[in-house]
């Protein structure tokens, strides 16, 4: 037994799996794919057989949703695992090219889309933003973390340039890091490339605690995951964007004129929702914009149904050709009469978009980030 | 100035392009200009470098039917120790990357790999080659020597006319003793599906636009007339309209062909970064604003339904003629 694989087993507390089966029993992707997360619990205890379970094509159809975690009885975190074998791979490079693209583009550039430094700043376009300089005396209210998602797909942008919009409006004082922000790395991490992410903790830390700023709010759940709980020694503290839009409409800093006149749903993105517990402060914003009739998902809050945008799954397509959890949830919003699917994620909005097209309801079914509705609403 | 030797490389009967293109860049550098070529029974290739060089060294030997690094490498050093060449260069391909080295260390002769561009300075070679990913080039400044080796990378120098008539010589094959260490055993092909789309020269990429599969003749027939192979957005594949070794895209394939014809494709951004390196992107689309036209060169504003049938009709009547 060599010491790498009892780490394997200690790192996960694989002992302490009952094989109660609540884990695949909740997973959501156990409906489309070969993926059951119980045996894998089962099956890496045994150190011999790590290497061909690694080889498994179904431990990349994990979205890394943490259903199968919140609901273990053992406290255990079954996708963990999963996220491990991936790492065995990465480091013997067997590694799809999709994901060793996305990988180097963030090393060399920062930003998991292939897309230069250079152009990090180009979804600001005509609006008046605060470049932060690092080490400056005077205090800047909150730092605005803005995902690679926001700053480079022009469909996200508009996301961002939204809460700019709303923030402008509320009067706070903010300012973004600009050309030098890098990629948080949650993605990085659940695709396996631990050495990498270990990176992007280190400059990240550094660089943000280069700023003299009162809080950070980030853009998208996962920045926010990733940044509240997995970097080491962030000296600010880490708000999403609907924790801070909340406390600006309770203070009465922010006003609503605008009537949206629509049947709104809300779709929980798993890593607000499930992994952080933010279930009211988007509601409580979406309930508050004028003429807005709301209606619940049945699969809601803590069993809200996964976009299947995370974990990496941006760059890697499932082998199986059922239907997309996306189309589920789209369908699901039209047969409730939903107008627009309001979302707080820019996984989640990009996945829902594109369900909408594939089931020919995009003129019909709005997908938009509540931000959007916000700036529309002012 | 010293001779240029230029290996010439070929594979199942067909003469490499890369042979052809550093003979027209050898020929930019002043110097005679060798053409090396190793075969069995290749005198007509021997004739088309004769087109693009001063002299062809021409080995015909069932040895070299086939590559093998272990023949070319004896042969090669023994052919340049005789003739002296000031520059030697092999193509960065496959077999050249195989060998080069080796003939290098062999030789005692500095070797830059994957060149871009060349100069000379007198008989000393200024080659250009790239790093971090082709973010940064590098002019290489080389030690004195006797004889440089470099290959070079395939697209770097044009192939223009034949203005060459050089004399075609062939000389016994400088390896006596048996090739014992490789051997060649046979062609393997890659499987690929039915279509590999990132080799595809011209690609007519379908969005979900065209409304319903049995829409798709209509761009099928686009795609045959134009001798275009057919890619999808991420949409069509998930419709089930189209396989998915087809899909471009972020989780999809990356694509370069020289015209990307993007049809009812709004240019999502996971769809665009999968296909923004194509040479020449025409889109078709009803929306003025779709994100599609700030990428493509040339763009269409119309019902891709009206469109289609007739840039069909009008690719058929030019080609016709």
């Amino acid at each position: 037994m060599s010491a790498e694989e009892i780490s394997f087993i200690e790192k996960y507390d694989l002992l302490g799996c009952i094989q109660c089966g609540r884990c695949t029993g909740g997973c959501p992707v156990s409906m489309r794919t070969h993926l059951n997360v119980r045996r894998f619990m089962y099956d890496t205890q045994n150190e011999e057989r790590l290497e061909e379970l690694s080889e498994r094509p179904e431990i990349w159809d994990c979205t890394t949703c943490y259903t199968c975690a919140a609901r273990c009885p053992k406290g255990l975190e079954p996708l963990e695992v999963l996220i491990g074998l991936r790492s065995l791979q990465i480091e013997e490079g067997r590694i799809q090219p999709t994901v060793r693209d996305a990988l180097e583009s963030i090393f060399k550039d920062g930003n998991p889309w292939g897309s230069p430094r250079a152009k990090r700043l180009d979804w600001v376009g005509d609006l008046d933003v605060k470049v932060l300089e690092p080490e400056a005396e005077e205090v800047t209210d909150v730092l605005l973390f803005v995902c690679c998602t926001d700053a480079y797909d022009p469909r996200v942008m508009k996301v961002a340039q939204s809460l700019v919009k709303v923030l402008q409006a509320a009067g706070v004082d903010f300012g973004i890091i600009g050309e030098d922000e890098s990629c948080c790395g949650s993605e990085v991490r659940r695709l396996g490339e631990e050495g990498l992410f270990e990176m992007c903790d280190e400059e990240n830390v550094e660089l943000l605690n280069s700023f003299n700023v009162n809080r950070i709010v980030t853009i998208s759940p996962h920045c926010y995951n990733t940044l509240k709980k997995e970097y080491h020694g962030l000296r600010h503290p880490v708000l999403h964007y609907t924790e801070l839009v909340a406390q600006l409409l309770e203070d009465g800093k922010l006003t609503l004129n605008k009537e949206i006149g629509k049947v709104v749903t809300y779709h929980d993105p798993c890593f607000l929702g499930k992994q952080n517990s933010i279930y009211d402060e988007p509601r409580y914003i979406i309930t508050r914009i004028p003429g807005v009739e709301f209606r619940e998902f049945d699969r809601c809050r803590e069993r809200s149904l996964c976009c299947e945008g995370g974990g990496g799954k941006m760059w890697v397509e499932s082998e199986s050709k059922a239907e997309r959890l996306a189309e589920i949830r789209v369908t699901d919003a039209k047969e409730m009469g939903a107008e627009v699917i309001a979302v707080a994620c820019p996984f989640c909005l990009l996945t829902l978009e594109d369900a909408t097209k594939v089931r020919g309801i995009e003129e019909e079914m709005r997908v938009a980030d509540i931000l959007e509705l916000l700036a529309e609403a002012l | 100035m010293k001779d240029i030797f230029v290996l010439m490389e070929h594979r199942r009967g067909e003469l490499r392009d890369i042979s052809l293109e550093m003979l027209c860049g050898a020929s930019q550098l002043g110097g005679n200009v060798v053409a090396v070529l190793l075969g069995s029974g290749v005198d007509s290739f021997a004739e088309k470098a004769a087109g693009y060089a001063d002299k062809v060294l021409y080995v015909d030997d069932p040895m070299f039917e086939n590559y093998n690094s272990e023949a070319y490498q004896k042969a090669l050093s023994a052919l340049i120790k005789e003739h002296q060449p000031g520059l030697v260069l092999i193509g960065n391909t496959a077999q050249g990357v195989d060998m080069a080295p080796a003939l290098a260390v062999e030789l005692g002769a500095p070797l830059v790999t994957d060149i871009i561009a060349l100069e000379m300075e007198g008989d000393k070679p200024k080659p250009t080659r790239q790093f971090y990913g082709g973010k940064l080039n590098a002019h290489m400044t080389l030690k004195d020597a006797g004889m440089y080796i470099l290959t070079v990378r395939e697209a770097t120098f044009q192939v223009g006319e034949p203005t060459k008539s050089g004399e075609i010589v062939k000389v016994e094959n400088p390896v006596k003793e048996e090739i014992t260490y490789r051997k060649f055993v046979e062609y393997v092909e890659p499987e690929v599906g039915e279509v590999d789309i990132t080799q595809s020269t011209m690609l007519v990429g379908v969005g979900r636009g065209i409304r319903e599969d049995k829409n798709l003749p209509i761009v099928e027939e686009l795609a045959k007339v134009l001798g275009a192979d057919l890619a999808a957005s991420r949409a069509v594949v998930d419709a089930g309209w189209l396989p998915p070794d087809r899909q471009v895209g972020i989780s999809g394939k990356t694509v370069k062909p020289k015209l990307y014809l993007a049809v009812g494709i709004s240019g999502a951004f996971q769809h665009v970064t999968g296909m923004k390196g194509s040479e020449l992107i025409v889109a078709i689309n009803k929306d003025p604003d779709a994100p599609i036209f700030s990428i493509a060169d040339y763009g269409i504003v119309d019902d891709l339904f009206k469109v289609v049938p007739k840039l069909t009709e009008k690719i058929k009547e030019l080609k016709g003629a």
